[in-house]
């Protein structure tokens, strides 16, 4: 599975962990993700320690999560991305709009 | 001792089988060695070698008792114990008693291989 | 000399005996068995006879003259060497004494007169079957020791082809510190270091289930790829899949590698770990702390591709922090009482050290001591990896370079894609692939994918499919986009995509040229250019992050074909 979720155990943080590249193949099982998440999450977390690659597609989706968890009220964190990950985030500014780790 | 045979007969019979033709030969090597055997037994008395009587009783003891002349094979025991312990005279006198008991024996053998 | 080889095969017996009468007898006897005598009259001739005759066994009369039967039994012991040649005293003596010294004078019977024929046939026949299972074992004896020399020295072979293969990588690093036996390859241990091109390095510490060579075959395809991968740049979960994937197709089932994969980077101080099956591995920490990491996945080989997990445990870390793994081997090695190591005696050796080699002595040190005299069993890998700063390691890249410099950096390639292929295939891997053989370019690899991607996605999606962006201004938008996206790619017909790649070496590094061009209508891009999205806006970013990331853009023809360049540089 590219995506994996997993719930802390109060329930309030979903970590969407994606495996390999993130791009457009991977919009729908990345918006179940957190779609088809139960109420009460109020922290997410992406996990990207295994994504290899992103695209402009992907950066797309990550505002979708951001206005999906409250827009500028969001609580999302970008955890463990490589160094050319970063660099497309950082690109984008995407600083301003998560807490990049 | 004195019990003991002159030849054992029964030994004498499988010595017969197991030689065949050569039992004849056996009994003739066996006269000749031994009474070479007796003649050295005498030298090594004279010289008081007592190593030398000693071999020469001990291997005259062996082909007597393998021969089936059991008696004899006593009597050169006795020889070789006193032989060993250094009692040279008291093997002289035992060995006068294996050169008669030689003769018996031969005088049978004789008889034997003229039967 | 002719060897008989069964039982009942006739022999060659010497006969050594000065009474011509007791020779005669025992001869006849023998001969009557169906074996060949050679008669002898006293030791000396004895000794002459069984030089000339190589008899298979020798009667001895005790007391002879010239030379008895003990000296002659023990010169006769000599020159058969390994040779077992029975010999059999045949006296009229008795006493204990003289019967003993006959043994040890190197008789194995005696034979007392008169001599019986029965028992001198069982006599014989129990010797020879002594003398047979002698040479049987003499043979396979040696059969075993040539075939150990030949597997000893197959292993040394195959062991210098595997460090061909499985070169040291920079296990010689001043922060790696390890204990591994010379031929452990045969234990089935591997310890392979390999550094990355972005920096850090990929480390693995692995258990090949068995010994010997089915333990060692696993080994080779290992490194390769460990090395391979590694060295283009590839992550940890990339190289644990692959290595997953070729160990199950290749090893039989109930054969795997138990291995803890680390991926350190000392850039960011942070350590990645993956443990399938190896004890526990111990960060002990500069501040005295102590992080356990055990095992959490199932060893490499077990799992299909599609229930393998290479999900690690990121951990951060600071200089001076130490990691510390060993195979079991050392947990099993044992003390002369037959107790074993174990894991206890393990972490009270880890106690109270700071810095890896303090913590690499004290457990080597603690398991020589454990095991006393005894030989320490050389059949466990240690291993110990400090976190420094990354400046100490400096030299490691330089190292890597003369390997990662050899391949294709002068080149051009068209590619082009045509009618339905379009719509069914995904060429990023692949021409993601071709730019990934240019030396160093790897560690560039996330920059390259996203300019191809964002290339490909613009002519295919707004060139040829004509899907509006605007569509991806809403949530509900942005599904119907890539649904529409599907349908479309289902029916196209009659268009192509075309690229065209040229790499250019530098000094420092080189120049990528990428062209897109599609089959669709083109547009105003100079109306495009003058824009850039809004920080709030889900599209629009593809052509920013082209210019952003390249030395120049451009737009050719009618809007149909973009032009990217990048320059990069080793770093």
């Amino acid at each position: 599975m590219p995506i994996q979720t997993r719930r802390s155990d109060d329930g309030r943080t979903l970590t969407i962990k994606i495996e390999g590249r993130f791009d457009f193949s991977t919009h729908q099982s990345f918006r179940d993700a957190y779609e088809h998440s139960d109420q009460g999450v109020v922290n997410y977390v992406v996990d990207m320690s295994d994504t290899t690659y992103l695209d402009s597609s992907a950066l797309g989706m990550l505002l979708l999560l951001r206005d999906f968890a409250g827009g500028d009220s969001a609580q999302i964190c970008i955890e463990n991305c490589n160094g050319d990950v970063r660099r497309i985030l950082s690109i984008s500014n995407f600083e301003q709009l998560f807490a990049i780790r | 001792m004195v019990d003991k045979p002159h030849l054992d007969e029964e030994a004498l019979a499988e010595l017969r089988d197991v030689m065949e033709d050569e039992f004849d030969v056996l009994i003739e090597t066996y006269l000749s060695d031994s009474a070479d055997r007796i003649n050295t037994l005498h030298r090594a008395l004279v010289a008081e070698d007592n190593e030398m009587f000693t071999k020469s009783i001990h291997s005259f003891k062996g082909s007597s008792i393998n021969i089936g002349a059991p008696l004899l094979g006593e009597l050169c025991l006795r020889a070789e114990c006193a032989g060993r312990n250094g009692h040279l005279d008291e093997a002289g006198q035992v060995l006068d008693r294996i050169e008669s008991e030689f003769r018996t024996v031969s005088d049978l053998f004789q008889r034997l291989l003229n039967a | 000399m002719d060897e008989p080889l069964t039982e009942q095969a006739p022999l060659t017996i010497l006969i050594a005996d000065d009474s011509d009468t007791d020779r005669l007898i025992l001869g006849k006897l023998i001969s009557r068995q169906g074996h060949q005598v050679v008669g002898a009259v006293d030791g000396q001739d004895a000794i002459e006879k069984f030089e000339q005759h190589q008899p298979h066994m020798v009667l001895l009369d005790v007391m002879m003259p010239r030379l008895d039967g003990m000296a002659a039994a023990r010169e006769i012991k000599r020159l058969a060497g390994e040779r077992l040649v029975p010999i059999i005293f045949l006296t009229s003596i008795s006493d204990a004494k003289t019967l003993a010294s006959c043994l040890e004078s190197g008789g194995d019977d005696f034979m007392s007169k008169p001599y019986n024929r029965v028992i001198l046939e069982a006599k014989v026949k129990a010797f020879n079957r002594m003398r047979l299972m002698h040479r049987t074992l003499s043979e396979q004896r040696d059969l075993i020791s040539e075939r150990n020399r030949q597997l000893l020295s197959e292993q040394q072979v195959a062991k210098r082809v595997f460090d061909n293969v499985a070169h040291s990588g920079c296990l010689d690093s001043p922060n790696l510190r390890y204990h591994a036996s010379p031929l452990s390859l045969f234990n089935g241990d591997v310890l392979f270091a390999c550094p990355r091109p972005a920096g850090g390095m990929h480390i693995l510490i692995g258990d090949f289930t068995g010994h010997g060579l089915p333990a060692a075959i696993g080994a080779m395809p290992v490194a390769e790829i460990f090395y391979g991968m590694t060295s283009k740049g590839f992550g940890c979960g990339d190289v644990l899949r692959e290595i997953n994937q070729k160990l199950k197709r290749i090893l039989p089932t109930g054969m795997f590698c138990c291995a803890v994969f680390i991926q350190a980077d000392f850039h960011l101080n942070q350590l990645r770990v993956w443990n399938g099956g190896l004890p526990d591995a111990y960060l002990q920490r500069h501040s005295g702390e102590r992080l356990v990491l055990p095992s959490s996945h199932l060893p490499l080989g077990v799992l299909s591709t599609e229930r393998f997990a290479a999900d690690v445990d990121v951990i951060r870390t600071e200089p001076g922090d130490a990691l510390f793994v060993a195979t079991d081997g050392l947990i099993e090695a044992e003390a002369p009482n037959g107790q074993m190591f174990g894991e206890e005696r393990l972490v009270t050796a880890l106690d109270d050290h700071r810095g890896s080699e303090a913590i690499f002595q004290s457990v080597l040190n603690a398991a020589r001591v454990f095991a006393g005299d005894r030989e320490l069993q050389d059949d466990f890998t240690v291993f110990c990896l400090e976190m420094v700063d990354e400046e100490a390691l400096d030299q490691l890249p330089d190292r890597l370079l003369p390997s990662a410099l050899t391949g294709p950096s002068d080149w051009q390639c068209d590619y082009e894609l045509n009618d339905t292929t379009l719509g069914k295939f995904n060429p990023l891997p692949l021409l993601l692939h071709i730019c990934m053989e240019v030396p160093g370019l790897r560690r560039r690899a996330g920059e390259v994918y996203t300019l191809l991607s964002e290339l490909y996605t613009n002519g295919l999606e707004h060139g040829i499919l004509k899907l509006p962006s605007a569509w991806k201004n809403s949530p509900e938008g942005f599904g119907q986009y890539y649904a529409e996206r599907e349908r479309r790619m289902a029916a196209i017909e009659g268009h192509h995509l075309r690229f065209s790649l040229s790499h250019r070496p530098s000094a420092d590094g080189g120049c990528l040229t990428i062209r897109c061009r599609d089959s669709g209508e083109g547009f105003d891009y100079q109306h495009l250019m003058a824009k850039r999205p809004d920080d709030h806006q889900y599209a629009g970013r593809g052509i920013m992050l082209l210019r952003q990331l390249s030395t120049s853009l451009r737009f050719l023809g009618k809007g149909n074909e973009v032009e990217v360049v990048y320059d990069w540089q080793y770093g």
